[in-house]
């Protein structure tokens, strides 16, 4: 604690009057700005969720999956003030957070290894960097700083899938600098650079030549021209130049230096520095402008489906951001943290703004760049899969520890190949016909709401002395992390009493889990 | 307005009658809504893709005449005066029918741009999420009475762009049914490509009776939700259930079966995936899907990859996708004349760009946006006719330049479509269905 207020002084003495200490200050300061553009823009916000809607939305935010029954039992009944800041501590400690962070952080680093299937080699040895680098709390800024300036694997050939490191980001963008300058620029900065590769950039204000100078910085690479252009994710025989400070533009005379994107030139005074080392340096600077901003909307996005500045990577004039004060805030919170992620996660989960109900009561909470209530989003196929095994009470034979692995074939793969979506908002997240059908139809669901396969249903037939007013609660929580409404008790009772279509307890009883694990309610995140 | 539920509806159905009655309550519904439905009958459209880029000198722009042209000799086509590549003897006796464009000239040559250009008309920039060709026309399509999805994508390798393949700013109601193509057989010896729609069947152990009452289970949490947690992810779930189960109620589905058809024409069409997928497309045609687009990727006919992509070793490279390709297109071309079709569909072929006319080191061609080809089939085109011409060394557009959004007109007014209707795009702009001030060409229409 001393640590962050000590960073808040130094902040607080540059730049800002606001530099809180306990993130409840922070996340008071952000309600506060909030209340007011609400009241300027006549938006009427939702009311604060039920325990139970925070709950299951904390952990999918948090922890990448629903909780499991029990974790919403203890946490309904338990009667303390601070239960909603307790879970938070209780999530960030836990192994799952690291995981989703893991899974998070890589969708945005290397997105290239989902769609292109040549680079899925890459992402267990990806993975298992940053699982490493987060679970040890490595701040963020050593994080990036680390990936920017790894000293590369390549000749590790077929074996780097297995080699722990976080080469894949250099692996997918095929060691080309002008793939790295952008995919830095945008991972990192939220600055897209891409249309400048070819012209002026048309909307914004970089240009060619700016382009250029950031694709300088990784201009020492150089690869064999016989290398196996089918598969560049396994390059051989790469080297680097060190000492490489310039590069030629395409299909021009022009050659140009490696300056940062600000304008700022490299002091090259100290020549043990590499062109990467000196880039990591200015890029993970705290008076970088971009780079905590970026780092704090992308957390943000992460709990609330959009990003104060949406798309999360696309900062630029013509896309401004909806909240600016509360991204200034919380990237000075960032910084004088010391690029501490939880702490960031803590001032989010304690604003009212997060803890907003996602139920609708007022038209201008319709639209999402308001904040006015969770909106509803759809899940990743990570949340989702994993959402579905908890309900279902599915062992994953997937050992967190050792995410080398990966088996293509068990139906945690094949859920996330039928579950991967081209759209980047959850907000516009779609569902297709085949994941409808699958879900429907499918053997996986299908065992899992079968009495004689599921463990969880079969928990539940099976329990003695369990009434069919506790076995529906428990079905409920399972899958909804809730309990029925006196509405749903009475028509889902009746349905269970009666023995539904089947005339048989047990079948009525999995055709209300398939009706439950079916529904918006369970698939989608609010 | 066509589309199965609009917005106005949609609230109307969030009770969701439709989802949760029994089969029959729920298509009557539909039923009804036909009844009310315009009766125009409209054209249909099948997109054949060949990823990576297709030459056209070794397709319908042979220069065999000049050292860029290579090995590649043209032959006769059933139309005097123009020759195509000896590569495509079969389609060479169907020219009657095709109008080729040889004057495509664009400035994208990335796979990843240009893929996104071709398959929607527009350039990718800024917040825009425009649609792909399948998900726009086949709304202006719609066959309401159709029970399977109006547009089904065959095989796409969608990695250069994913969203060069989505709906885009028109919603999941506009989304592709994607149907990838099975090897199925005894053994290996008499394997069949076969497709399937994957979980169209209900579990075994669930009776009709249980099913029904699941939906009206189901249809009472989602009227609960929805009406309290309004957004678009819960719309988007709720129209692709409808859809589904839609299709599984339906015998639309034994379109995919191809076992009924004449072996001898399922061997004309080619026993591989895109020769098989090109007889799906005709079959879905005539069930009322809209739009069907059938990706060619490489020489054992199948959708991964990117084969046309020939950097090294074109010239083979290219001959044996052809021989997939050729055999395909011809007999495609050739059913639909004989089965009445080819007037109300319109065929269009086409990769994201060319390749470069000069031939380089490994005896490949790179990407090469600035003079190549595409082609057009049926409905309103006028066959037998080359429009355009490259200059003799291939690398320039000699007369009538075509650009993306004029080829996107003329695909518009071919299939009797008003090629400036829009649509309103996510960020609450008209969006024509192809870009403003483009025109169709008429010379190619008939």
């Amino acid at each position: 604690m001393r640590y962050v207020l000590f960073g808040a002084i130094v902040v607080a003495a540059g730049t800002s009057l606001w530099a809180a200490d306990a993130p409840h200050e922070t996340a008071a300061e952000i309600d506060r700005l909030f209340q007011v553009a609400w009241e300027r823009e006549q938006v009427t916000p939702a009311d604060t969720a039920d325990d139970a809607e925070y709950l299951r939305r904390l952990y999918l935010d948090l922890a990448g999956r629903i909780p499991a029954v029990s974790e919403v039992r203890d946490f309904l009944d338990d009667e303390s003030k601070d239960k909603r800041s307790h879970a938070v501590e209780l999530l960030l400690d836990s192994p799952s957070s690291v995981r989703h962070f893991t899974t998070a952080l890589r969708n945005a680093l290397i997105p290239q290894a989902n769609s292109q299937p040549q680079f899925r080699a890459l992402i267990p040895g990806f993975e298992a960097w940053l699982w490493q680098h987060i679970s040890e709390g490595r701040p963020y800024d050593q994080i990036v700083h680390d990936i920017i300036t790894t000293e590369l694997n390549t000749n590790a050939g077929a074996a780097l899938s297995s080699t722990t490191s976080p080469d894949a980001f250099f692996l997918v963008r095929e060691l080309k600098p002008e793939n790295l300058a952008s995919g830095t620029a945008r991972a990192f900065l939220g600055v897209r650079l891409d249309c400048a590769q070819c012209h002026d950039h048309p909307f914004d204000k970089w240009s060619q030549d700016q382009f250029w100078n950031m694709a300088a910085f990784y201009s020492g690479f150089s690869r064999p021209d016989d290398d196996d252009a089918d598969n560049p994710a396994m390059m051989q025989d790469m080297t680097e130049k060190t000492d490489a400070r310039t590069i030629n533009i395409p299909g021009t005379e022009n050659v140009v230096p490696a300056v940062y994107l600000t304008g700022l030139e490299p002091d090259w005074t100290d020549d043990s520095k590499t062109p990467r080392q000196m880039l990591a340096d200015w890029v993970v600077d705290s008076e970088n402008p971009y780079f905590a901003k970026m780092a704090v909307n992308r957390l943000w996005a992460q709990f609330f489906g959009r990003g104060i500045v949406d798309p999360v990577d696309d900062f630029s004039d013509g896309n401004p951001p909806s909240h600016p004060q509360v991204l200034d805030l919380l990237a000075q919170e960032f910084v004088s943290s010391g690029f501490d992620v939880n702490h960031v996660v803590r001032v989010i989960t304690a604003t009212n703004v997060y803890q907003l109900s996602g139920r609708q009561t007022h038209a201008s909470q319709a639209e999402p760049s308001h904040f006015a209530r969770a909106a509803l989003r759809g899940l990743t196929p990570e949340q989702f899969f994993d959402s579905v095994a908890e309900a279902v009470g599915y062992y994953q034979p997937y050992r967190s520890d050792n995410p080398f692995v990966v088996d293509m074939n068990s139906p945690r793969a094949r859920f996330l190949d039928l579950f991967r979506n081209n759209v980047e908002s959850p907000l516009e997240r779609e569902t297709t016909i085949l994941q409808a059908l699958a879900m429907m139809n499918g053997d996986f669901i299908d065992n899992a709401t079968s009495v004689d396969d599921s463990q969880t249903l079969r928990a539940i037939a099976e329990f003695p002395g369990m009434s069919d007013e506790q076995k529906l609660e428990t079905l409920f929580l399972a899958a909804l992390s809730r309990r029925p409404s006196a509405n749903e008790q009475r028509r889902f009772g009746e349905y269970l009493s009666s023995g539904g279509a089947a005339k048989n307890s047990r079948a009525a009883l999995s055709d209300i889990f398939w009706a439950l694990l079916n529904s918006s309610e369970f698939l989608l995140n609010h | 307005m066509h589309r199965t539920i609009n917005r106005r509806d949609f609230g109307k159905y969030t009770g969701l009658s439709l989802l949760g009655a029994s089969a029959s309550g729920w298509l009557s519904t539909i039923a009804a809504q036909a009844g009310q439905s315009d009766t125009k009958k409209h054209r249909k459209c099948i997109l054949l893709w060949m990823s990576g880029g297709p030459s056209q000198m070794e397709t319908f722009d042979p220069k065999e005449e000049h050292e860029n042209g290579g090995p590649t000799k043209s032959i006769e086509t059933s139309v005097p005066g123009i020759r195509i590549s000896e590569n495509l003897p079969q389609t060479a006796q169907v020219m009657d029918h095709l109008a080729v464009i040889r004057s495509m000239s664009t400035k994208e040559g990335d796979h990843s741009r240009a893929t996104y250009f071709m398959h929607t008309g527009y350039l990718p920039q800024g917040p825009i999420r425009y649609p792909t060709v399948g998900s726009f026309l086949s709304k202006e399509l719609l066959n309401k009475e159709c029970d399977l999805p109006s547009f089904v994508s065959v095989n796409p390798f969608q990695a250069f762009s994913p969203a060069a393949y989505g709906p885009g700013f028109l919603g999941p109601a506009w989304s592709p049914l994607v149907v990838a193509s099975q090897m199925t057989g005894p053994d290996a010896d008499a394997q069949q490509v076969s497709f399937e729609v994957s979980n169209l069947k209900r579990s075994d152990r669930v009776s009709s009776a249980q099913s029904d009452a699941r939906l009206q289970l189901l249809t009472s949490l989602e009227h609960d939700f929805l009406k309290q947690y309004p957004g678009g992810p819960g719309r988007s779930h709720v129209q692709s259930y409808q859809q589904a189960i839609r299709m599984m109620e339906s015998g639309a589905v034994a379109a995919f079966n191809l076992d009924t058809e004449d072996e001898m024409l399922r061997d004309s069409y080619g026993r591989n995936p895109f020769g098989q997928g090109c007889l799906l497309a005709r079959r879905l045609i005539e069930t009322g899907v809209s739009f069907v687009e059938v990706n060619l990727s490489n020489a054992d006919g199948a959708g991964g990859g990117a084969g046309w992509d020939t950097h090294q070793d074109n010239f083979e490279a290219v001959g044996s996708l052809c021989g997939v390709l050729d055999p395909s297109y011809a007999t495609l071309i050739g059913d639909l004349k004989q089965r009445g079709l080819l007037d109300d569909t319109l065929v269009v072929w086409m990769g994201e760009f060319g390749r470069t006319p000069k031939i380089n080191d490994n005896t490949g061609r790179d990407h090469w946006p600035k003079s190549w080809s595409t082609v057009l089939a049926g409905a309103g085109v006028k066959g037998g006719q080359a429009y355009g011409s490259t200059s003799d060394d291939g690398m320039e557009v000699k007369n009538a330049p075509m650009t993306v959004q004029n080829l996107m007109a003329t695909v518009c007014q071919a299939l009797n479509l008003d090629h400036e209707a829009t649509n309103i795009s996510n960020v609450g702009r008209p969006i024509p269905l192809s870009d403003h001030g483009s025109e169709p060409t008429r010379s190619l229409l008939s």
